[in-house]
Order: C-alpha cells, then sequence, then structure tokens
C-alpha cells in the first residue's frame, strides 16, 4: 500500500529503526515536533532571561549579581533568542513543516531529506548559541541589533572574548538552516498541490508561509553578509564597519569603517524578518477565525494581495530604524512614507478577519478567544507603529519605551497569542486528542491580560522620555519613583504571566495521553490536513489516493448544503 | 513529466529539482549582490588602495570554463543515455572545478608574498573576502557533485534522466557567471 | 461573555488611560512643539480607529454567537466595501503623515543663524566645544587624541586655539536663541538625547551628524545617552542650563580655550584627567559604588580582590589599576575597564593625588 506510493518517480523514504523513525526522520510531522521542541525550550530560557532583567528593573539591588554587564547579557540573548530561534523556527520550522504537505495534499516535503538536515543544522545553532553562557566571556550584552563598534569592543560583555563570536557563528548556522528549509517550502508550495489545488484554492495560511519564506530567503542573506564582515572586523581587525577610535587612552588599529552601513545591512535583513514572524500569525489568525466563527474568510482574494503587497514593501521600509541614526536624514521622507503605505494593506487584513466575524456563528473556543485576543493587541502594536514610523514623531520616541511596547505587543503578544491558537486548534490532529479546556482558558486569560498590563503601560513612560536598555534609572530626575513604582508592578505581572505558561506546557504534554479523544475533524475545518483517514496521519499521509480537491478552503456556511462546512476535497454532486 | 500520475499541480512546468536550484540560484545571489553593494561602498572612503589582480586569475577563468564545458558534456551525454560521455563529462566538470580553487588559493598566496596581506587594506580585504566566498559555494557544488557522480559510476538506472546531471551542470555554469561579474568588478575597480 | 466583559473594560480603559495617565510628555522647553502636535494627532486618529474597529469585535462577539443549525451568512466578497475601506485608511495615513513629514522638514534644515556648540560623546561622558571668537571649529583628528588633548585637537590650527572647551558633562547654553549642535563621537554610537527639548540624534564615529533646536524655558535639563553604547550606557548623563543671554556669555567666558589647556601643566589636574579620560562614568566621587568601585574614602582602605586577596590601597595599586586593570579586579565587580596603558608618570600622579584629596 504505502511501499507503492510513488514520488516524483521516487519511492517514499521509509525509515528503518528507532533512529530512523524518531532522531533522523524525513517525516515532516516528526520534523515539525522536532522544531517545536527545541524552539520551547530555547524560548523558555528566552522567557527565564527576560524574567531576570525584570528583577532588575522591578527590584534593583535585590539580586546582587545582575550586575549591569549580566543585565545587558540578558537583554541581548532574551531579544535574539526570542526573534530568531523561537518565533522564526517554531513559525517556519515548526507550522511550516506539519502544515504545508498536509494542506497541500501531499505526501511530504519535496525533499525530505534536506528537510532533515535543516532541522539538524537548527538545532546545531541552538547548540553554538547555548555554548555561549559557558564561556569565559559570556554570552555578548551588544543588544539583539548587535551594533559595531560596541559589539566587538571592550566595555560590551563578550566583545573581548568568545561571547561575540558564537552568536555570530550560531546566527551564520541558523542562515544556512532556514535556506535549507525554505528551499523546501518553496518548491513544495510551487510543485506539490493536489489536483485542484490552484494558487488562489491554497489556505490563508500557505500563502504566509510562502511569502514569509520567500522574505526571509531574500533578507537573510543581508544578515550573514554582515555576520561575516563583523566577524573579519573582530577576529582580522579589518575596517568594514570601524572608523577611527580613541578608547581607553589610545587610539586603536582601525580606520575608515562605516557603522551605519552595518545598520543599512542589519535592518535590510531585520524588517523582513518581522514580517516573517507576523506572516504565518496572520495565517493561523486566518485559518481559525474562519473555522471557529463557521463562517467564510471575508475577501480572499484582497487577503492574498494585501500579503503579496506587504511582502514587497517589507523591502523598502528598513531604513525607519535608522531615522536618527545619522544616515542622510532626508532618506526619513521616503521611508516614512512607504513605512505608512505598508498599513494600509495591513490594516485591509485587520478589516477582513473582523468584517468574518459579522453575521457569523461564532464558538466561543479556546482557538477563538486567542484570535479576538490577537486583533486587539495586534490593533494596539500596529497603530503605535505609525507614530514610529512617522519619522518626525519618531524623534522624541526613538530608544525609549515606546518602541519596547510597540515591538513588544507586535512581535511578542501578538503573534505569540496567535500561536498558542495555533497550538491548540492543530493539537488534536498531531495527537489525536483534545487539550484540556478548563485550563487552556486560564492560561488564556492569564497571558492576555498579563501581557496587556506589562506591556500597554511602557508606551506612557516612552512619552516621558524614559530610554531603553538602560541598567537603572537612579540618576535621572526627570524620571519620578513613580516610574520605578511601574516598574515593580510590571515586574510582578511578568513573574505571574511567566509563571502561566508552564500551565500551557503541562497542559501539552498531559493530554497528549489524557485528553479527551478528538476524532479526525473535531473542529469540522475545510482544510484537508482534518481529511487524512486518522489523526495523526500515518506516514505518508493519504493512503493509497492523494486527496483531489474541487473547491476553495473556507466553504463553511455554504449554502445549500445541511452540514455548516464542506471540506476542499467533497465534490458538488457529494454535498449532502 | 506526467502530471497526472503524481496528482500534482506543476508551477510553470517546472520540476522539483529545477525550481530548488533556481531557488537557491536567487538567494546565492542576493548574498553576493549585498557584498558586491558593501565593496562599491566602501571603494568611495580615501584609504582605498585597488588590489592588482594577479594573472593566475585569468588561468582560473579558464578552469572554470572548462569545468562549464565538461558538465554540458555530460548533460548532452545524459540526453543520449550515453553512459561513458557521462562519465568523462562529469569528471571533467568536477576537476576543474576543484582546480579553479586551488588555482584560486595559489593567487591568494601570490599576492600575500606581494605584500597584499588582509588587513592592511579594505580593498585587501573585500578581495580575499569575495573571491573566498565564492570558492566556497563551487566547493558546495563540488559536494553535490560527489553525489552525483558517485550514483553515475554505480549505474543507477536514475541517474540516466537527464535532469540531475542537467541541474548540476546549470549550477556550474551559475557559478561561472558570478566568477564573471566579481572577476569583472576586481579588475575594473 | 466573560471575553466581551473583559475586552470592553480593556477597550474604555485604553481610552481613559490617556486622560489619567501620571506619565506624560515632559514640560516642553524647546521649539519642538510641532513634534508633540503630531504626536497628539497621532493619538486621536489611532485612538478612533482602536475604539471603531474593537467595539465592532465586541458588537459581533454579542450579536453572532453560535447557535446549532443556525448557518453563518455566505459573503466570499465585496469589493465596494473593500474599495471605502481601503480609501477610508488612506486618507487616515495621509492625516497622520502629512504634519509629520512637514515637522521633519524643520527638523533636518539646519538654521542659518545661531549659537554653535559640538558636543562629543566617548564612553561613558559628555564633553562639549564652542567654536570661539572667529566662530570656527577648528580640525580634529583620531591621531592627534591624547589624554592631554582628548579632543584631538590640531595645535598647528589657527581656527582650533580660540575653540573654548568644557571638559566636563555639563554646559550652558542661552535661551531663545537657535543652538545648532554638531555631534561627534570618540568611541561607538551615541545618542544626545534631551526629553524636555524632544531632540535627539546619533554620535557616529568617524562622521558630523547635527542637532538643532531653540531653548524655550529657563531650567536645568538632563542629556540621556539614548543609543546603546556599552556596560555604562545608562550612567552617560550630561546636563543642560539654560540661562538669559548675559549669564550664558558670564559662564562661557570663565571656560578655557583650548589655547589655555595647552598650558596648563599635569599637576593638580588629577581631577581634570578623571572627567576627560572618562573615569567618572563608573567610579564616582560620592561614595556610591557604580560599574566600578567608588573612590570616595578609598585611599588607605582594605580592599577584597576577585581572587580573594586582601590588599591595601596604596599609590602603587593605584598606578596598576589604571594601566593594567585586569592584574587586580576587585570582587563583585565585572573585569571591564579598559587599561589606559599611555599615560604619563605626571598624569599617573596627579590622578592618585585626586584620589588621596577623596579620602581622609
Amino acid at each position: 500500500m504505502e511501499q507503492n506510493a510513488m514520488y516524483e518517480g521516487q519511492p517514499l523514504h521509509h525509515p528503518k529503526g528507532w533512529w530512523g523513525r524518531y532522531v533522523f526522520s524525513q517525516d515532516h510531522k516528526v520534523i515539525a515536533l522536532q522544531y517545536i521542541c527545541v524552539a520551547l525550550a530555547i524560548g523558555l530560557t528566552g522567557m527565564f532571561l527576560s524574567l531576570l532583567m525584570r528583577m532588575q528593573l522591578g527590584f534593583p539591588g535585590l539580586f546582587e549579581s545582575i550586575s549591569a554587564g549580566n543585565y545587558y547579557q540578558d537583554v541581548t540573548m532574551h531579544g535574539m533568542i526570542m526573534v530568531i530561534y523561537l518565533l522564526t523556527a517554531l513559525f517556519l520550522g515548526g507550522f511550516g513543516n506539519y502544515l504545508i504537505p498536509l494542506m497541500l495534499g501531499s505526501r511530504d516535503m519535496a525533499f525530505p531529506f534536506v528537510n532533515m538536515l535543516s532541522f539538524w543544522v537548527y538545532f546545531l545553532s541552538v547548540i553554538i548559541l547555548v555554548c555561549s553562557f559557558f564561556v569565559e566571556s559570556g554570552p555578548t550584552g551588544a543588544g539583539w541589533t548587535l551594533y559595531p563598534p560596541q559589539s566587538i569592543l571592550e566595555g560590551t560583555p563578550g566583545a573581548d572574548g568568545a561571547g561575540i563570536l558564537l552568536m555570530l557563528g550560531s546566527l551564520a548556522v541558523f542562515i544556512i538552516a532556514f535556506t535549507m528549509g525554505g528551499l523546501n517550502y518553496i518548491t513544495t508550495v510551487l510543485q506539490s498541490r493536489a489536483k485542484g489545488m490552484s494558487m488562489m484554492r491554497m489556505p490563508l495560511i500557505i500563502w504566509c508561509l510562502f511569502l514569509a519564506t520567500f522574505l526571509g530567503l531574500l533578507a537573510f542573506p543581508a544578515l550573514l553578509v554582515g555576520a561575516i564582515m563583523l566577524i573579519f572586523d573582530r577576529v582580522l581587525e579589518t575596517s568594514f564597519f570601524m572608523p577611527e577610535i580613541f578608547k581607553g587612552g589610545e587610539v586603536l588599529d582601525y580606520g575608515g569603517g562605516s557603522p551605519v552601513l552595518f545598520q543599512h545591512l542589519f535592518w535590510f535583513f531585520g524588517h523582513p524578518e518581522v514580517y516573517i514572524i507576523a506572516l504565518p500569525a496572520f495565517g493561523i489568525i486566518s485559518e481559525l477565525i474562519s473555522c471557529h466563527a463557521r463562517k467564510n474568510i471575508f475577501g480572499y482574494n484582497m487577503m492574498v494581495w494585501a500579503l503579496i503587497a506587504i511582502a514587497g514593501i517589507a523591502f523598502i521600509v528598513w531604513a525607519h530604524h535608522m531615522y536618527v541614526a545619522g544616515m542622510n536624514p532626508y532618506l526619513g521622507f521616503f521611508f516614512a512614507t512607504t513605512t505608512l503605505i505598508i498599513a494600509v494593506p495591513t490594516a485591509i487584513k485587520v478589516y477582513n478577519w473582523v468584517i468574518t466575524l459579522w453575521n457569523a456563528n461564532i464558538k466561543m473556543t479556546v482557538p477563538m478567544l486567542y484570535c479576538l485576543a490577537f486583533l486587539i493587541t495586534f490593533l494596539i502594536g500596529g497603530l503605535t507603529g505609525l507614530f514610529l514610523g512617522n519619522v518626525a514623531v519618531d524623534v522624541p520616541l526613538s530608544d525609549t519605551y515606546f518602541v519596547v511596547g510597540h515591538f513588544h505587543m507586535v512581535m511578542a503578544v501578538s503573534p505569540v497569542l496567535a500561536l498558542y491558537g495555533g497550538l491548540v486548534h492543530w493539537y488534536p490532529s498531531v495527537t489525536g486528542r483534545m487539550l484540556d479546556d478548563r485550563l487552556g482558558k486560564i492560561h488564556f486569560w492569564i497571558t492576555f491580560v498579563g501581557t496587556y498590563l506589562i506591556y500597554f503601560p511602557m508606551h506612557y513612560i516612552g512619552f516621558l522620555g524614559v530610554p531603553r536598555r538602560y541598567y537603572s534609572n537612579e540618576q535621572y530626575d526627570f524620571i519620578p519613583q513613580s516610574v520605578n513604582d511601574l516598574n515593580q508592578f510590571i515586574t510582578v505581572c511578568a513573574l505571574i504571566v511567566g509563571a502561566a505558561q508552564f500551565i500551557f506546557l503541562y497542559n501539552l504534554i498531559v493530554s497528549a495521553y489524557r485528553g479527551e479523544e478528538a476524532g479526525s475533524n473535531p473542529w469540522g475545518a475545510c482544510t484537508l490536513e482534518w481529511q487524512a483517514l486518522e489523526s495523526p496521519p500515518g506516514h505518508g499521509n493519504w493512503g493509497d489516493q492523494l486527496p483531489v480537491v474541487y473547491r476553495w478552503p473556507y466553504d463553511y456556511g455554504l449554502p445549500g448544503a445541511t452540514a455548516d462546512f464542506v471540506p476542499q476535497n467533497v465534490p458538488d454532486e457529494q454535498i449532502t | 513529466m506526467d502530471n497526472t500520475v503524481n496528482n500534482e499541480e506543476r508551477f510553470m512546468g517546472l520540476t522539483h529539482g529545477q525550481v530548488f536550484v533556481y531557488t537557491l540560484m536567487t538567494v546565492i545571489s542576493i548574498l553576493f549582490l549585498f557584498i558586491t553593494n558593501a565593496y562599491l561602498f566602501r571603494m568611495n572612503f580615501e584609504d582605498w588602495r585597488s588590489v592588482p589582480v594577479p594573472s593566475l586569475l585569468w588561468v582560473n577563468t579558464g578552469s572554470l570554463v572548462l569545468a562549464s564545458v565538461g558538465m554540458a558534456w555530460a548533460k548532452s551525454g545524459a540526453k543520449k543515455t550515453n553512459l561513458q560521455t557521462i562519465k568523462v563529462g562529469l569528471a571533467v566538470g568536477g576537476l576543474f572545478a576543484v582546480i579553479f580553487v586551488w588555482g584560486q588559493i595559489w593567487a591568494w598566496q601570490e599576492l600575500t608574498t606581494l605584500g597584499f596581506f588582509l588587513t592592511i587594506n579594505p580593498a585587501n580585504t573585500f578581495f580575499y573576502l569575495i573571491t573566498a566566498l565564492h570558492a566556497l559555494h563551487v566547493l558546495g557544488g563540488v559536494v553535490a557533485w560527489f553525489y552525483v557522480t558517485l550514483k553515475t559510476f554505480k549505474q543507477d538506472a536514475s541517474i540516466l534522466k537527464p535532469e540531475s546531471i542537467g541541474l548540476l551542470g546549470a549550477y556550474w555554469h551559475y557559478m561561472l557567471l558570478v566568477w564573471v561579474m566579481l572577476f569583472g568588478l576586481l579588475l575594473t575597480t | 461573555m466573560a471575553f466581551v466583559i473583559v475586552a470592553t473594560i480593556i477597550v474604555i480603559g485604553t481610552v481613559l488611560w490617556n486622560a489619567v495617565t501620571p506619565w506624560w510628555f515632559t514640560p516642553l522647553a524647546s521649539n519642538w512643539g510641532s513634534l508633540d502636535q503630531t504626536i497628539i494627532i497621532s493619538l486621536w486618529v489611532t485612538g478612533v480607529a482602536f475604539v471603531l474597529v474593537s467595539g465592532f469585535i465586541i458588537y459581533c462577539v454579542i450579536k453572532f454567537p453560535y447557535r446549532e443549525g443556525h448557518k453563518a451568512e455566505y459573503e466570499p466578497e465585496n469589493t465596494k466595501l473593500e474599495f471605502w475601506l481601503t480609501v477610508i485608511t488612506t486618507v487616515g495615513v495621509v492625516v497622520l503623515l502629512a504634519p509629520g513629514l512637514i515637522a521633519w522638514n524643520d527638523y533636518v534644515a539646519l538654521p542659518d543663524e545661531g549659537i554653535e556648540v559640538e558636543g562629543v560623546g566617548q564612553q561613558w561622558v559628555w564633553s562639549y566645544r564652542f567654536p570661539g571668537e572667529d566662530g570656527i571649529y577648528g580640525n580634529t583628528s583620531g591621531r592627534l587624541f591624547s589624554s592631554k588633548n582628548t579632543f584631538g585637537l590640531d595645535p598647528n590650527d589657527p581656527n582650533s586655539l580660540d575653540d573654548i572647551l568644557i571638559r566636563s558633562a555639563e554646559v550652558h547654553l542661552p535661551i531663545n536663541e537657535n543652538v545648532i549642535m554638531q555631534l561627534r563621537s570618540k568611541d561607538v554610537l551615541h545618542d544626545f538625547y534631551i526629553p524636555q527639548f524632544r531632540a535627539k540624534m546619533d554620535l557616529v564615529p568617524g562622521q558630523h551628524t547635527n542637532l538643532w533646536f531653540e531653548p524655550t524655558l529657563l531650567g536645568t535639563y538632563e542629556v540621556a545617552c539614548a543609543e546603546y553604547c556599552g556596560t555604562g550606557h545608562y550612567a552617560m548623563r550630561g546636563l543642560i542650563t539654560v540661562d538669559t543671554k548675559e549669564d550664558f556669555q558670564t559662564w562661557l567666558a570663565q571656560q578655557p580655550t583650548f589655547a589655555q589647556t595647552l598650558n596648563e601643566g599635569v599637576e593638580g589636574s588629577g581631577k581634570q584627567i578623571a572627567q576627560t579620560l572618562g573615569c567618572v562614568a563608573c567610579h564616582s566621587d560620592n561614595g556610591v559604588n557604580g560599574i566600578g568601585p567608588t573612590w570616595k574614602d578609598s585611599f588607605g582602605s582594605v580592599r577584597e580582590l576577585a581572587s580573594g586577596e586582601i590588599v591595601t590601597i596604596d599609590e602603587a595599586y593605584i598606578k596598576e589599576s589604571v594601566v593594567n586593570p585586569a592584574a587586580k579586579i576587585a570582587s563583585g565587580y565585572a573585569p571591564i575597564m579598559p587599561a589606559y596603558a599611555t599615560l604619563s608618570d605626571e598624569e599617573l600622579d596627579a590622578i592618585t593625588d585626586y584620589i588621596k584629596t577623596l579620602s581622609n
């Protein structure tokens, strides 16, 4: 049966033995789980680092071991881990690997061997990163943006030891892993769709994953170039980014380089990176909101065009991170305009999600709760972006807590809410069981309200002018005591929210054994991953017969059908 | 390829391997585009002193051309299912790619004996960095070449499709094209 | 219905918060009120958008709950609606962008006339320079930097001799006159930010950047570095005192020119050296330990080192710790002090003498 399943004229890879089945598996579902486990593990580390930071900010001096140097190491590693090693890996490596072949009606990714390699290279990049915690200099404390000259000079933790080198090395290895995975996703989406699944019948999350991959493949090389040149500057004492520097009473051996060049390279990567994270989150919301509101997604065509517009414009907004960085200030006019233009397709997506709720049949399941929370927090995060993108307004607000509040809302809070919603929604597909509903709701409420309380006030101390990346505010008269009180409050919220994440973790693990059995399509979804013969789908996904697609993925509430949904692989003649 | 057998929609009638390799070429192009960009940016600064291009690089270019010729030969052999031609073509393709990299290393040694050390001048650093990055990507191609050649010499039937050899050849030609552009950049600046 | 209640509280709370928040702009002390106004406009536009969209979401949740047997409306598209929504959003974007770009146009165009002052940043202290009577800044060069010439000025350049050097983090500026700042960094990226002036600009080593503002309120304002510059970033505080024109001139006349500093002896200049080389960023004179141990009451005291060894702080210890800090790191402190290996014996004596004066 499965042995005869052909794939591009080559038989589907069948694992031999325990190592081949569970460790070096070439099955996309196993690889997805491997990505998810490693990403969650390193993400918990990142969360722990943020709690250390919050202890310093909320209760300065309580932990003497959190020195200024340690604080900046925590800040840096927290940021880098969360953005790259957790979010990018989890959305693309985790959700991407699991969903793309299943939702397209394919047996596996186009190149399963390369897919397997991509996980292990990602794992290697995480190991290299973790090593930086154990070297003498400790991990780098240069800020996740790693700006030279400070990132490779004494005076910044990890700069004169192995810390910065291990970070840059780890990033380079990650980029190789991402490229391998990314090539797979592009090929699979373009080439392995089931019969009848045109591009405009793909679920929106696939469009999102596809475009996010496209963004990554074109953006990561800029980071790679910057990282290589920074390594050269540090190890070989070249001067790509290093101008003349007077430090420690003497002129250093550098000269002629441009720190601003690094920033251009970094942010040419950095801005698309935030869309690499946001787009899959958008995709999850599109799938969840239509399924749990039992209504077709509104405006599918515009949603696709908006995604394409966002992906394209994402490449020409990068210098809004550099308005006051010392680049030609007249560039500010251009980048402010493109940045505010990108708000339009993004707003269209928000409208379409919201209109999907109109005249719908909304089930307040845990995934739906996450969708609604996403919408509210993404509104805050996106709207505050309009402040920062508007170049003149960025002047008083840049490098203050306004920025910290903005990027956490739009990258940490809303995508993570989408992530949780997605994990709850697809858990039955992966395990065949449902997550515990009560625990899910408890975790949801603590996380949603808690993160709102943490990040919303930050915008206001940003208006006040409290700078970011400050170990302590003691010395500044313009910062009143009430800010310290707020910091204490935020820290307490952060500790509670942090603890609550273990509720979710517990739920994930225990429900795999004791959760209610789910059946193959517990949510009544139209997309193909739920139409496999069994949940979880077996190796090869579809048994003897690959599915054939007859309709778009959002026939919820189709007039003329008895049921309130019609899956993609049901032809018109068979609608009951 | 018959689409209906595998029940799949195809993008522009391309095969999986073609999409993979063409996308990979796009990504690598972006990388070299950025390096070139940084090069042109840095070139404008006062302390830039151009590196004299060793004439050995012309010989190396010739090696890379021969490597491409070899791969094209292998591809024509694959189309005519002439195993002998395939083997010869692959051997020539791989051999001259390795000779190219070896020649590049030789050129670096020539430059350092003349005193053009890596860190003395940004132009020097860029020269080594650009040629090294390109050579690394050629070596990456050689890794794929090993896999394909091993299968050919075991006379694996699946390799007698022109596809894998054609794609390997396309990558070789691409590496030659990138080299011509980089070489041109180094010669004219 | 828990969601409806919580979401309503959040939306109303978010809007009301703007009226009751204790954290708001600092009182404006410069001409950049246009930036405040653009923020207010943005708050209104985004606030309306937030309330409308969130309100709509809450309304839908109330009005369209799941009912068994009921089906949702099937509405794949409504091109007309999408078109109008796009238009309204574009209008909203233009309403935000227009005042912003106008304000930016003012911000980047340096005025023709005004007081010129240079802000110099280094890890982790500020210093300043006025161009002096000739109104021209003297040339500087990295090769000329030394502990005696921390501005790197060229003594052979006639324009530099009358430059007025402010070798501390405090500077005075006159009220109601344009201040045109040239910004320069000696080592890494910094950012000159005065919250009350609403102005900031990065300092980039290897190039000049510019900033301008017009102080409109007498008072003393803090400068906070706003671009991460290493472990002491949070401690890089400066002070701007806005004086009447007369008071400003009086103050300026008391500051040394470059020519005068060239004639200063090294002896007795320990405090000045500590300021210009940045020691004060980490070592306070008031008993409070910071990135580094305080100098107050340190001379003659007993100290435990990271190695466990106990030492008494004497002249030899101080001098060694300046040129080779890694040799004896104090317990509880990170080993991040740079080595000032090029100081002369006189300079080391001067520093030691100064530290002695801080102890009894």
